[in-house]
Formats: structure tokens, sequence, C-alpha cells
């Protein structure tokens, strides 16, 4: 810390002092005064710099949204914030101040240089998303820990690092453990680290360097993939078939059926559960397989959906900039000899053809963009139709297989019951070898009871699988309707509003020019 | 047995007998007395006289006998045999085929021995790779030699040369053309046969007159056939066409016929232009005898049969209408006769050699495989196994007995690299094409590199210039290639990557080749900083286009005023100085990082009228573009004047009326930008200017210099590398030289005492092993003495100095005494080095005698005696 605490007033940012300093760093002279009369937004300012104000507190800058450099050294901030706005933000000086944690940097993404100097840190932390820097100065500050560094690892493309004068730099090791252990730095404590020394330190801490490594790697292939099945399911839940590739269905079946789970302790079930179990997956799975094709081919569809809009509006576009190309000559030819004429007659005789051409580019362009509409609008319908009947293929085959699975629930179900009663009666005649669970025995009481259980754990999977169906049913045509609709919005409704608006746009400045020039003959 | 051995048979029990009777006859017919009509016929053919042609002996060159190696002068049994063989053969041939031509079969060599020809060819690979491919080989020996006709044309020469001194003297007559050809295309692998038969005038004197030069024939352009385009499920429909169907038609119809009428017309022309090119007829066709070589497929993946015309180096189709008829072929192997028919040249000729029935073999040791003939397959399967063994043996012992051919009596062919190089005669060669003129000379012959010029003509006989060719080598300002065009004076050089401003192609009139005038100038923009691809120059307009620049610019196109005229002295500078610029304009390309509306696409300043235009880049899902205009500040001109701004200077259209209006700061800084971009475009332009002029000095520099570069590997022409290898040769020499000294042989002059006897006798020896003693003894004490005689003298002189420091020490400088000091010091010095030497002599000279001592025992010499 570099000056008493008392001595000043401490200051706080406010609209004076940004102007004052927006005015003084903005444009200078002609562009100065121009500027001045005008006034300047500060939305628009790009770097600023606050320096040597004794401010406490950072404050009110949220106005500075494209704001890339930020100097605010030399003052008595004790507390990194309100720079979450400044997301543009590429350089930020702190330097010479007295924050103590680092802190509140997180939606500053796109910075690379970091000055800390002249603080009081004691630790590296908190600026996990500032995986852009380049330039980081720590140095003057409490920094007491070396393991503390390893958390600049995350830094890639940190090349640049300013530790000096902290209190661990009076360690012996400090020099080589920093470069072994941040071994993509360039640059360290104002001088190059050359190979010899990145070599040197590396032998030292090879052991532990290379354990850490290997601890990196491991995460990184984790983390990968769980980033492959996460993009995985997001495509299995696109295609609607998510986890039917699994036993997640007929888990599911079972798990909110208690009296199922119980049943399925009778003896002689085991076998039977198997080939359900086993029949049912080959099913799913097929729902799986076929979705998943289903789905491709929807994509491919799509694809070449877009492809053909593509190209047709860039034809439609081709053709229009050839009337405008067209016409801007024609304009040129015409008023140079406009220009030429002093004949009244005359010049008013072109003017008159002017406006003319003018209408027929109008008449051309709109001519080009009706043809559009209709082109697409044709196109559309015929996606549609197309979609629809894909879908359509998609969800009976979907039901016709999934009723096959109920079909084997049914018959799992009669089996059941014939075990069910065959347990009872055994149950009931103790002639039941194998011990039984208590939960089991209880529901082995009487016939009604036994028979209320199985079909309840039949009405269960039942009920399961049409919930399956309509998850499917609903998702995939509500995803159809919205991408039609999103078609015809984007397609037909904006698009032709932004041409036409645009076509005469630029018709009413052609005649706006037009008069201009006549008003200024006349 | 097949029908070659059948005929072959039959070929030999022919008599000769049958001959000498009809001559017998004519013989007695003379003898008769003569009736009336017989006495009429008489006087009737006594008026018929004939001369026969004032035929003149051609002097045959003659060549000096010395210089050729024995195997030129004689023939060895074998060759003896193979031309009795021959004779016989050829005896045969007349006689079965009476109205044959005469084959080619054994002509006198140079030193007028006759030597049969298959013997001639000297099968040769060459260390030249251009000579391993055919047409490499081809091209060589058309341009290596100097064409010799036959004379008379319809006469097969009675000399053939051999390839080696067809090398050496390099001229020959399609004989020895094709034999030299045919024995480096057997060296190199291809199967290759030399044809002797007939062919038009124009092939025999080697007349291309009417061909079109190979150079200029245009190569085929390969159409692509524009892509159709693919059909897709969601394809737009096309707007309707709503023109009439019927008048497109008609219109259609129209075109047509208009085409068709031209087609008809330019055919008709074309017609009669080949009418009027066609050669004159001409007396001898058919008649003139003519070699060319033959190359089968099979070997060295020749995939079709073709021919090889010698003079020319190209290949010919087997169908081609140059040839007329071939009377017979032969390789290094074997000699084959065409059976064919040759009414119709050479066309549908069957080339299978194995097949007896079309070509007569003259050696059975056939390798070409021959036809079976199924009967007698069939009598050899009727036949039981004891005869069929027996007939096998016999087959076996059969061949044995036939005769193979003698290796080639010609000395192996030698070309050194010099002459390889100088491809031509004297390096230099011309050739005439159908309106065209091309001339070849030799790498380095031509002082400014030239090795070929291709003179096109407008008319047949070579009169009216029409444009001229020039193909360079080794130039060290990389020129490659000139076309001068003399209609419209237009020149264009090519030149070679390497060149210091990157030049690639000038284009330029020969009639204004100074700066500001018409030119085109292309360069390699991948070497050039600024990515300058072209410069199109005119009086009044200069373009420029660029590819891959950082900056995305692409096109720039400049438009100059007329000089201001002044009046009173010129200034020395005013020449220099550059015409005033009226427009300048520079397109750019989109740069996908900013967005459209921000990204200029063409800015256009009209310096004249103090205006600049910018148009933008249209976005993707738009048709129409911003575009900006501003004014120039009155004063902009001036030097640290401040620029002042006002809205009235600024004009724009914006297709996105919704965007927010630019900020008066943005425009003016937007204004100094584009007075600065103004600034930078001028001065570009300024710099393209004198880099043209640098460029255009640079090459009239060049031009009159006209220097060669020459390859460091080319041991031949550069000097240095010469110079350093001699120098390198002269040091091993001197290695050598020091090295026999070394081992020189101690006995040597007391040998020479006693006449360098064969054998030594004892007396001898000992006698010399004492004198070698004695010398060496006498020499040691020599040595001894003369360090001794120095040490003495040393010593004294340093004694004399002593004393003379003695008596001078008080008048002495201190110069002086240090002086006397260091010479002190030195003498001790030596003195003491030539004691020590004294001693290690001493020391050593015993054991030198006793060396030397031991050396003479064994020395193998004297050995036997000790």
């Amino acid at each position: 810390m570099s000056r008493l605490y008392d001595t000043v007033e401490p200051a706080v940012i406010d609209e004076e002092m940004l102007k004052k300093a927006v005015e003084e760093q903005g444009p200078k002279e002609e562009a100065g005064k121009i500027a001045k009369q005008e006034g300047i937004d500060f939305g628009d300012v790009l770097s600023l710099r606050l320096d040597f104000l004794n401010i406490l507190k950072i404050d009110n800058l949220w106005e500075f949204t494209k704001l890339t450099k930020l100097q605010l050294d030399n003052n008595i901030i004790e507390k990194i914030e309100g720079l979450e706005s400044l997301v543009n933000l590429v350089w930020l000086d702190l330097s010479f101040n007295n924050i103590e944690v680092i802190d509140n940097l997180d939606s500053l993404t796109k910075l690379e240089d970091l000055t800390l100097y002249s603080n009081r840190i004691s630790t590296i932390e908190n600026m996990d998303s500032l995986l852009n820097l380049h330039v980081l100065s720590l140095g003057r500050n409490q920094l007491t820990d070396l393991e503390n560094l390893r958390y600049l690892r995350r830094f890639k493309n940190l090349k640049t690092l300013n530790l000096s004068d902290n209190p661990f730099c009076k360690q012996d090791e400090y020099k080589q453990y920093v470069i072994a252990f941040l071994s993509n730095l360039e640059f360290l404590d104002y001088r190059l680290v050359d190979q010899q020394s990145r070599d040197a330190a590396i032998e030292k801490y090879q052991v532990s360097r290379d354990e850490m490594l290997h601890n990196e790697k491991q995460a990184e292939i984790k983390k990968e993939d769980e980033t492959k099945r996460q993009q995985e399911l997001e495509k299995h839940k696109n295609a609607y078939v998510e986890l039917m590739n699994g036993p997640d269905l007929f888990e599911q079946m079972y798990a909110e059926d208690k009296e199922g789970q119980k049943l399925n302790e009778m003896p002689g079930l085991e076998d039977q559960l198997h080939s359900f179990k086993e029949k049912f997956m080959q099913i799913c799975t097929q729902i799986f397989d076929f979705g998943i094709a289903e789905h491709e081919k929807r994509e491919e569809e799509v694809k070449s959906f877009w492809e053909c809009v593509e190209e047709a509006k860039q034809d439609n576009k081709r053709l229009g900039m050839v009337h405008i190309d067209e016409f801007t000559e024609t304009k040129k030819r015409m008023l140079l000899e406009m220009s030429q004429m002093s004949d009244h007659k005359m010049v008013e005789q072109y003017a008159r053809d002017y406006n003319d051409k003018i209408q027929v580019l109008w008449d051309k362009l709109m001519g080009l963009e009706l043809q559009l509409v209709d082109q697409l609008e044709e196109v559309i319908k015929e996606f549609e139709r197309n979609m629809q009947d894909m879908v359509g293929t998609f969800v009976e085959n979907v039901q016709a297989l999934l009723s096959q699975c109920r079909d084997l629930e049914n018959n799992h179900h009669e089996k059941m019951m014939e075990i069910a009663i065959v347990t009872l009666e055994k149950v009931i005649k103790n002639e039941l070898d194998d011990e039984i669970s208590d939960d089991l025995k209880m529901l082995l009481v009487d016939k009604d009871t036994i028979i209320n259980a199985v079909s309840s754990s039949h009405d269960v999977h039942l009920l399961k699988i049409d919930n399956k169906e309509d998850d499917i049913v609903t998702r995939i045509n509500q995803s159809l309707k919205n991408l039609i609709e999103q078609i015809h919005q984007d397609e037909e409704i904006t698009r032709n509003r932004m041409r036409v608006s645009e076509i005469n746009n630029l018709i009413d400045h052609l005649r706006e020019e037009m008069d201009n020039l006549e008003v200024m003959q006349n | 047995m097949d029908s070659s051995e059948m005929n072959e048979g039959e070929i030999h029990q022919i008599d000769s007998d049958d001959v000498i009777k009809e001559e017998d006859e004519t013989e007695n017919e003379e003898g008769e007395d003569l009736t009336e009509d017989a006495e009429a016929l008489k006087a009737e053919l006594a008026k018929i006289v004939v001369h026969p042609p004032s035929y003149e002996q051609s002097l045959m060159e003659e060549f000096d006998q010395a210089e050729f190696s024995p195997s030129y002068k004689d023939n060895l049994p074998k060759e003896n045999l193979v031309l009795q063989y021959a004779e016989n053969f050829r005896r045969q041939m007349v006689q079965l085929y009476r109205d044959r031509k005469p084959l080619f079969l054994n002509p006198v060599n140079e030193c007028g021995v006759e030597k049969f020809v298959c013997t001639t060819i000297r099968p040769t690979l060459l260390e030249f790779k251009e000579l391993y491919n055919w047409d490499g080989a081809a091209e060589f020996v058309a341009d290596y030699l100097n064409i010799e006709p036959l004379k008379p044309e319809y006469e097969l020469p009675k000399r053939l040369i051999s390839p080696s001194t067809v090398l050496k003297r390099q001229k020959g007559n399609c004989f020895e053309y094709s034999t030299l050809l045919c024995s480096l295309l057997i060296g190199a692998g291809y199967d290759a046969y030399v044809i002797s038969g007939y062919a038009t005038k124009e092939t025999c004197l080697a007349d291309e007159s009417r061909d079109i030069c190979p150079l200029l024939k245009k190569k085929e352009e390969v159409q692509e056939e524009a892509r159709k385009k693919e059909m897709k499920k969601y394809n737009v429909k096309p707007p309707r066409d709503l023109r009439s169907k019927f008048e497109l038609k008609q219109e259609a119809k129209k075109e047509a016929e208009k085409q068709a009428e031209k087609e008809k017309q330019r055919k008709e022309e074309e017609e009669r232009i080949a009418e009027l090119e066609k050669p004159p007829p001409d007396p001898y066709f058919g008649l003139r005898i003519h070699a060319w070589v033959l190359v089968l497929s099979g070997k060295r993946e020749v995939p079709e049969n073709f021919f090889i015309e010698p003079f020319t180096g190209l290949s010919h189709p087997m169908d081609s209408s140059n040839y007329l008829g071939i009377e017979s072929v032969w390789n290094n192997v074997n000699y084959w006769v065409n059976m064919q028919d040759c009414s119709e040249g050479v066309k549908g000729l069957s080339f299978d050699l194995g097949d007896s029935t079309v070509w007569e073999f003259m050696f059975p040791n056939n390798d070409k495989p021959l036809l079976k003939i199924p009967d007698a397959e069939d009598d050899l399967n009727d036949m039981d196994d004891d005869e069929r063994k027996k007939y096998l043996d016999d087959e076996e012992h059969e061949v044995e007995k036939y005769l193979d051919m003698p290796p080639s009596w010609v000395d192996a062919l030698k070309l050194s690299h010099r002459d390889f190089q100088m491809r031509c005669p004297h390096g230099k060669k011309t050739k005439v094409y159908k309106r065209a003129k091309l001339e070849k000379f030799a790498h380095y012959l031509m002082k400014d590199g030239l090795i070929s010029r291709l003179s096109v003509y407008e008319d047949r006989e070579l009169t009216d210039l029409m444009k001229v060719h020039e193909y360079y080598a080794h130039r060290s300002d990389k020129l490659t290639q000139k076309l001068t065009n003399h209609r419209t004076g237009q020149v264009c050089e090519n030149f070679d990557p390497g060149r210091p401003r990157c030049l690639k192609e000038h284009q330029f009139k020969s009639s204004t080749p100074g700066p500001e005038n018409e030119r085109v100038m292309i360069f390699y923009h991948e070497a050039r900083v600024d990515g300058l691809v072209k410069r199109e120059e005119t009086q009044t307009e200069m373009t420029e286009e660029y590819s891959n620049r950082d900056d995305f610019l692409f096109y720039k196109y400049v438009e100059f005023g007329k000089r201001a005229k002044k009046f009173g002295p010129q200034e020395t500078s005013s020449a220099n100085k550059g015409r005033p610029i009226n427009k300048m304009i520079q397109k750019f390309h989109r740069n996908r990082n900013k967005p459209a509306n921000e990204d200029i696409a063409e800015i256009i300043f009209h310096v004249a009228e103090d205006k600049i235009h910018i148009s933008y880049h249209t976005e993707d899902v738009r048709i129409a573009a911003s575009t900006r205009e501003f004014l120039k500040p009155p004063n902009w001109d001036e030097k640290g004047a401040v620029l002042t701004f006002n809205p009235e200077m600024h004009q724009t259209f914006q297709v996105d009326p919704m965007l927010p209006m630019n900020k008066q700061v943005e425009l003016y800084e937007m204004l100094m930008e584009l007075l600065k971009a103004e600034e930078k475009c001028r001065n570009e332009v300024r710099d393209s200017q004198n880099e043209v002029r640098n460029i255009l000095d640079d090459r009239t520099k060049e031009e009159a210099a006209s220097e060669l570069d020459i390859s460091v590997y080319d041991t031949e022409r550069n000097e240095k590398a010469k110079k350093h290898r001699r120098e390198l040769e002269r040091q091993q020499l001197e290695e050598k030289m020091r090295k026999q000294e070394m081992d020189i042989d101690y006995l040597a002059p007391f040998l020479a005492k006693i006449g360098n006897p064969e054998k030594l006798s004892k007396q001898q020896a000992f006698s010399l092993k004492e004198e070698c003693l004695a010398d060496l003894k006498q020499r040691l004490i020599d040595k001894a003495n003369l360090i001794q005689a120095r040490f003495e003298k040393e010593s004294q002189e340093l004694e004399k100095k002593q004393a003379w420091y003695q008596q001078n020490q008080v008048s002495m400088g201190k110069e002086d005494e240090e002086e006397y000091l260091t010479y002190c010091k030195e003498a001790i010095f030596r003195i003491h080095i030539l004691d020590l030497r004294l001693t290690r002599h001493k020391e050593q000279a015993p054991h030198k005698y006793m060396q030397l001592e031991q050396k003479l025992r064994n020395d193998e010499r004297l050995s036997e005696f000790f």
C-alpha cells in the first residue's frame, strides 16, 4: 500500500467524473469539437482511464458496454465489483489498489490482460471463466502458497506472468517450481524463460509433474466421454426414442410397481421373467433403431429442403442485383447527360424518363419477389406434406411396435396369473419348498389378494407403455408443428416484408435523389 | 512340322540349272539365219536406240581405313557363312518371285566389305536419359544427323555405313538413320525393326512443308461438360415462359439455316484450299525407296504397333498414307520378307512376324511364336509312341544345326556429352513446315541463349512473316519465350520465376516500348508481397488485379489526365513527375468478419471533382447495397490545416432504414480515413508507375547484356568449377609425387653406378651394401660436422658481440643495450638448440646405421646373398 488511508478523501465514480474522463480521452482537435457538440454516448466508448482518482468503490460503469480497455490503477479500491456488464473487456488494470480477494470477474470472458499488481491478494481464485488470459500480473501481493499456483494451469494461453515481490518468492525453489508447473509460460517476472532453465525445472519436478499431467489427462478424457454421452443422448432425444436402446422402459414399468417386484420373487417365475424381458428389450431396440433411421431420413429431408430454398433465394437475389446494377449504370449515364444539357425542356423530359425507369425497376423487383413468394409457397407446401407423411409413418410404426409390447405384457400377465395361482395353492397346501419373503407372503393369503396384486401390476405396466407412446407422439407432432410454423413465419412472412420494404426504400431513395437534383437545377 | 520349314525345303530343291537353260535358249536364237520379216523387224528395232543413262558412279566418300577396327575390314568365318546363307536366300527368292525387287541384304560397309544388314544393327543403351524413351531417341536421331537422299531415289543404296561412323560424320541416308535409331531402340528394350520399303516423295526427302508444324498444332481442348444441375426434390419451379412457342421455333429454324449456310461455305473454302495445297503428281510415285522403323507392341509397355519416321522423329500410325509398301523387315537377329500385297500401301498389313504365310523369315531360329499347323499336330497324335519319340529327336537334332546370327561387327556406339548437347550438326538445324519455319540451336550456342525460333508465315512461300516465336534457355534474366506478332506489332515475353519483381509475362507493342503506353504485365503473385497478379495499362488508364491480400483488395483502376503543359525552360524533374490522376477505383472482396453494411465493396475517388463515393457489400438477405458519398473539405490538401466538417458534405443511402444514423464524429473520422486512403492509393499508383519504369529499364539493360547462367554442376562450361577441379587435380598430383619421393629407392644411385644390372652377383651385392653403408656413414658424419661448424660459428659470434659490448658498454644508449640483450638471448638459445641437436644426432646416428643395414639385409635384391 502506497498511501495512507485518511490523508485524502475517497472518491466515488459519478457522472461528472466519467464525463470528464471521456471527454479528455476522446477524440482530439476538430473531431473533439464535433464530438463535444454532439455529446458522447458512454455506450460507444472503447477505452477508459480512471487512475489517480482515489476511487474507493467501482460503480456506475454499466453504460460502458463496448468498453475493451479499463484502467483503474492507483486508487484505493478494496473490492472488485460493478464490472459485470463490461463483457467486452479485453484489458483490465487494477494495479496499486487495496484489493484483497479476486472476485466478480466471471462475466469478463474476453479478458486477455489482467493486472492486479501491488494489492493485498493472498490466494489465486475465482478466475475460472477467464480462459483467454494472456497476461497476468500478480506481483507485490500476499501470495504465500506455491501450491496455489497450480490454479493457473487452466489458462492455456497464459504466456506472461508476473509474481515478483510476493512472500513465496523468497523460497529457493520458487522459480523452478513455477516454470515446471506452468510450462507454457514465455515470460516470468519480466524475463524470458529460456529452454535450458525450463528443461532443468521440469527435470527437477519430473515425478510430481508427470503425476499431475496424468491426472489432468484422465480428467480430460472423462470430461470428453461425458460430453460425448450427452451429445448422443441429445441426438436420441431429437429422434424421440431416447433410452429405448436400454432396459429403461422395462425398468420403469417396475419402478412404481412395488407389488410386481414382490410378485417377481415367486418361485418358478425366473425363466418366464427372463424371456419376457428379453423379448421386450428386443422390441424396444427395434423401436430405437427405427427411430434413429427415421430421424436421419427426416434430417436429410430438411437439409435438402433448406438447400433448395437457399438456392432459390440466391438465384432470385442475383437477378435482383443484376437489375439494380443495370439501373445504376443507366442512372450514371443519364445524370451525366443531364448535367451537360442546358435546354430546360430536355432536362424535364429526361427527368420524366428517369422516373419512368424507376417505376420499371420497381416493377421488375416486385415481380421477382412475387415470383419467389409463389415458388417458396409451393415448395413449403410440398415439404409440409412430405414431413407429415413421414411423421405419420413413424408414429404408426412406433404404435405398432408398442402394441406388440402390450401383447407381450398381456401374455406375461396371463403366465403370472397362472404361476401366482399355482404358488398360492402350494402355499395353502404348505408344499412350497423354498423360503419366500414376508412381503410376498402377505400377498399370498387368498385368491382375491393375489389376483388383485397381479392385475394392478399389469395395469401399471400398461400405463407406462401408454405414457411412452403418448410422449413420443405428442413430442414429434409438436416439433413438426413448430418447424412448419417457423418456416411459414421466417420464409414467407418476415422475408417477404423485409424485401418489400427494402425495395420501397431503394425506390424512394432514387426518387428523392432525382427530386433533389431537380430542385438544385431549378 | 510347320509351313515355313516346308517352304524352306521347296526353295532348296530348286536347281539353279533352270536359269542357265533359259540363257542358252536365247543364245541359240541369235545363231539362226534371218528371214525378211526378221530383217524388217531388225530394221524396225534398230530405230529404237536407247542410251543407257549416263549414270555416274557417284563418287563414294572414301574413309581412312586406318581408323577402323579389324572387324570392319574383314569377315569372321561365321559372318562369311551368314553371307553365303543370305546369298542363297536371295537367289531362291529371285527364283521363286521373279518380279520382286531385289532385297537389301548385304551391302558393303565403309571399308568396302560386304556385311549382312542384321549384323550392322548394334543394340546400345547410351547414358543419356533422354534416349531411353522412343520419342526422345527418335527426336535425337532426327536432330543429330543430316539427311543424304538416296541417289537415284528408286534404287537401293550400294553401301550401308555402320551406325558408329554415322554418329561420327553426322549424316546418312534413310537406311543409316533407321539402323542407328533401331540400334538405340533395341538397346533401350523396344521391339524395333528396320523396314525397307517405299514411301511418298515428301517422306523420302523429309519435305514437311505440307505438314503443320507440331509445335503449332493446337492441343485438343478437353471441353468439360457443364455439370448438369442436380435435380433435387425441392427445387423451385422456374417462372413460366410466356413467349410464343411458334415464334421461337421459327427463329430457331432461321438460325439453323444460317448456320448451315455458313458451314457449307466454310467447307467449300476448305476444300478449295486443300485442292490448292495438294502436292504435284510424282513420276516416281510408289518407286521411291525408303527405310523407316517399326516398333511392335509388347515390350516397354508399348500398347500398339507404330512406325517411326527417322528423318522427322515423329511416330506414324500403322495405316499411314506416307508409306506405300514394304519389302522386308529386320532386326539384329533375323530378316523377314513381306509376302503380303502392298497395292493399297501399308494399310491392313499384318505384322505378326511369326506367321510364315505373310512373312518369309531367313533364319529358322525364330523367337516369334510360330503358327502351328493343325494337320501336323494330328499326324503327330496318330503316330505311335516310338515313332513320335524318334520324330521329336529328329526335330531337336535338326534345330541344333541351324545357323544363328553372329554378333555385330560394329564398334560400340559412343557419344560424348558435348556432342549430345550440341544436338544438331554444328548445333544448328532448320526445318520447314507448312507456313512455318523452325530453327533449332544447341544450348549455349547462341550468345543470347536462343534455343529455337519458330517463324510463322501467311503464305507458303515463306515471304510474308506473321509471327515469330523464340524460345530461350539459361538466360540470367529468366526469359523463356518471346512471341513477336509482326502484324500487330505486339510482343509477348514469358519469364521463369526468380526475377526481382516477379514478372511472369509482359505484353507490349514493339513500336511503343516506353512507359505509359499500352502494355500488360502478369506477375507471379504468390511471390509478391502485394499479391499483384496483373497490371494492364493504356495511355490514360491503368488497371491492377490482386489476389490473396489481407485487406481484401482485388482490383484497382486509375484514370490519368493529361500532363499540364508547362511553358518556359524544361525542368529535368518534370519528366519524372507523374501524370495527374483523375479517378481511382478500388474494389474489395467481402470480409466476413465485418457486417456487410460496414464492409466496403468499392471506393471511387473522384479526384478531379473532390468527391469520394463508397459502395458497401450487399447483405446476404438483401439485394441493394448501401452507399455513401463524401465531399472533400475545401482545404483538404493544405498542409497542417484544420479540416472542418459539416453534415452537408455527406450523403448516404442505407438499405436498412431502421439502423441508427452514424454520429458526426464517426463520419468525420471516416472522412479522415478516406483522405488518408486516397493519399495512400495515390502513392501506390506512383509506385506502380515507378515499378513499370524500373522493369522497363531492367529489361533494356538485360537485353543489352544478355548473360547466360551456367549451372554449378555443369563442369564443362562453368569456368570457376573447372578451375577448382583443376586445382584439386594438381594437388592430387603433387601429393602423389611426394609419396613417390617418400619411398625412394636408396639403392638406386648405387645400382645406377654399376649400370642397373638385371641380376646381381654376390660380389656386386656385397660391394653395393658396403658402398651404401659407407655412404650413410659419411653423410652422418657430414651432418655432425655441419652442426658442429654452425655451433662454433654461433659461439664465436656471441663471444665477439660480448667483447664488443664490454668495450662499448659505457657509451651505449638504452636501446642498443636492449638490442644487445635480446641478441644474446637469441644466440644462446640457438647455441643451445644446436647443442641439443648434436647430442641427439650422436645418439641416433648408430641406430640409423643399424636400421639401414637391417633394411639392406631384407632388401629382396640383396637378401639372397645374406
